[in-house]
């Protein structure tokens, strides 16, 4: 394609609405084009300065973030203030989706490492979507439990791998 | 680094005395300047929001109670709009029709109230005076004579409101019928954006927590509203049947009457049923009726169905205040905006009580894994 008609294109898409690109981020590819934008109207956007916190371990979750643009850092903190890098998430990734069902602390910290637009997706705009038009809120939470379902699965197959590799450190001592 | 000890008297320290004594002449002038100047913006302020207190309350209590028919008609037609407008013109047929109903009657029914009330406040005064004798044969030592000369400038006051400013008042409440709508129906579609856009100035860190805290107060306001107003309504209808069994004129008026004061918690009741065995007493004597009266505003309205039935099912414990706080509500809401602000008072403390009781119960939610196990038995 010519670069500048490349160019054009790829600022059109950068313009379009969060309805629009929320069809690009895996749990909400399901949602038809009414359902995004009845989400759009409940997502919060929120801009972070690189290096800014945006939630720390043990702070209240209520919900997840999806990354529009920049890119972030979770990690967790060691007692001796320093940090165990667990993941670095870019465009369309999300976090935070453990909390969006129930209410409970943040297990890690996360970080801006630049400039980042996150679109932020919260327990009480579900409640309320729930409230409006029950069958977009059970279409996202459908499809919310298959990712964590997915990454379920996943831990446990890491487990399971582990527990075989060092039977050791899954005694009842050890774990306690 | 070397410290030399203040000398005191010598011409350093008289210095910072002067020092000290223009910074307070110059904080005591500006002070001054600010206070004046905040004076006059909060009277600019409160004559502002005076005009607008009503119905922005009135239509943020409105549109409380419609929107629950709201959501369910959206779940059915997908479209907030429409949704509105199908509720709107339900209620317009509701309300021509009640009105179609009631209008004639309550309008002959006022008219002769407004004839009957000074005969109602000179048997009150009547009453009063055989009060004041009875008390003075029992207790001499009881002075008396205010009583019945302040329940004669009570009555005057009583009859000035009704008959004086009730153009003023259908004039206001016409203005009402056109505002408290249009607010309403704002309310009802742009609400949620309000306080989406009002919680977007959060900072990032404590953005999550408000927001969550926001829709954990607003759902709990939205019960304690719904329930007070179907308290009050429900009243207001066992209070219409009970007295209905009776002779007693001016049954609808002292129904609503009722389940209007029936809002305030402890005294409204009280104050409510003032009226209503007022007139028994003048019209129907003290006899078998004037009893099953005292009965039906009493025990029936107020002990079986409100205190047994409604409070409990109705109106969550977390907005029972307690009577000290109850009376300060009434006392400073009649200094600042009269009757009506003697209505809405208790309401609004109740309010402020549930956003305490939230932000707490929130903050003890998330400290709960931090405490330690309970030692099992």
């Amino acid at each position: 394609m010519n670069p500048l008609w490349k160019n054009i294109f790829y600022k059109k898409i950068e313009d379009r609405s969060i309805a629009y690109f929320l069809g690009s981020v895996s749990i909400f590819s399901d949602l038809d084009n009414r359902s995004r934008m009845q989400l759009e109207s409940l997502m919060h956007l929120r801009t972070y300065n690189a290096g800014e916190v945006i939630f720390e371990t043990g702070d209240p979750g209520s919900g997840m973030y999806v990354i529009r643009s920049g890119a972030v850092k979770i990690f967790n903190r060691t007692p001796k203030n320093g940090e165990i890098e667990l993941a670095h998430l870019g465009v369309k990734e999300f976090f935070g989706e453990t909390t969006l069902a129930s209410p409970s602390k943040r297990t890690a910290s996360a970080r801006a490492s630049e400039p980042t637009i996150l679109i932020g997706l919260f327990r009480a705009d579900i409640n309320e979507l729930a409230q409006r038009n029950p069958a977009v809120a059970y279409k996202i939470m459908l499809s919310l439990s298959r990712v964590i379902g997915e990454r379920l699965h996943f831990s446990d197959q890491i487990m399971n791998e582990l527990r075989q590799k060092h039977p050791d450190l899954f005694t009842p001592e050890a774990i306690r | 680094m070397s410290s030399h000890p203040p000398t005191i008297g010598g011409p350093a320290d008289r210095k910072q005395m002067i020092l000290l004594f223009l910074v307070l002449t110059a904080g005591l002038a500006t002070g001054l300047a600010i206070y004046s100047s905040a004076s006059s913006f909060i009277t600019m302020i409160k004559t502002a929001s005076a005009v607008l207190f009503l119905p922005i309350l009135l239509s943020l209590v409105l549109s409380f109670l419609l929107e629950p028919v709201v959501s369910f008609i959206e779940r059915k037609t997908g479209n907030r709009i429409s949704s509105i407008f199908i509720v709107y013109t339900l209620c317009a047929i509701l309300l021509y029709l009640l009105m179609q109903l009631i209008i004639p009657q309550w309008q002959s029914a006022w008219n002769s109230l407004q004839a009957d009330l000074p005969r109602y406040v000179t048997g009150m005064i009547s009453y009063l005076k055989d009060l004041g004798l009875r008390i003075e044969n029992e207790a001499p030592f009881i002075d008396t004579a205010d009583l019945v000369e302040r329940g004669r400038l009570l009555g005057k006051e009583v009859i000035n409101a009704v008959i004086v400013s009730t153009p003023q008042s259908a004039l206001r409440i016409g203005g009402l019928f056109l505002i408290v709508p249009l607010f309403t129906f704002f309310f009802l579609r742009d609400g949620s954006r309000i306080l989406r856009s009002c919680i977007s100035l959060a900072p990032n860190r404590t953005f999550e927590m408000v927001h969550d805290l926001s829709y954990l107060i607003t759902r709990q306001l939205s019960h304690f509203i719904r329930g007070r107003i179907i308290e009050a309504t429900i009243i207001g209808c066992v209070i219409f049947i009970g007295l209905s069994f009776t002779d007693i004129r001016y049954t609808g008026f002292l129904a609503v009457f009722a389940g209007v004061t029936n809002l305030i918690p402890y005294i409204g009741p009280l104050i409510g049923m003032v009226p209503g065995i007022l007139i028994a007493l003048v019209d129907l004597g003290i006899g078998g009726q004037f009893w099953w009266i005292i009965i039906v505003y009493f025990f029936i309205a107020q002990v079986i169905v409100d205190n047994f039935i409604l409070i409990p099912v109705l109106i969550s414990r977390y907005s029972n205040l307690h009577p000290l706080w109850v009376i300060i509500a009434i006392v400073l809401g009649g200094n600042v905006y009269g009757i009506l602000g003697m209505v809405i008072g208790v309401p609004i403390v109740s309010t402020l009580k549930i956003i305490f009781v939230e932000i707490r119960q929130y903050r003890r939610t998330f400290s709960l894994s931090e405490r330690l196990p309970e030692p099992e038995p």
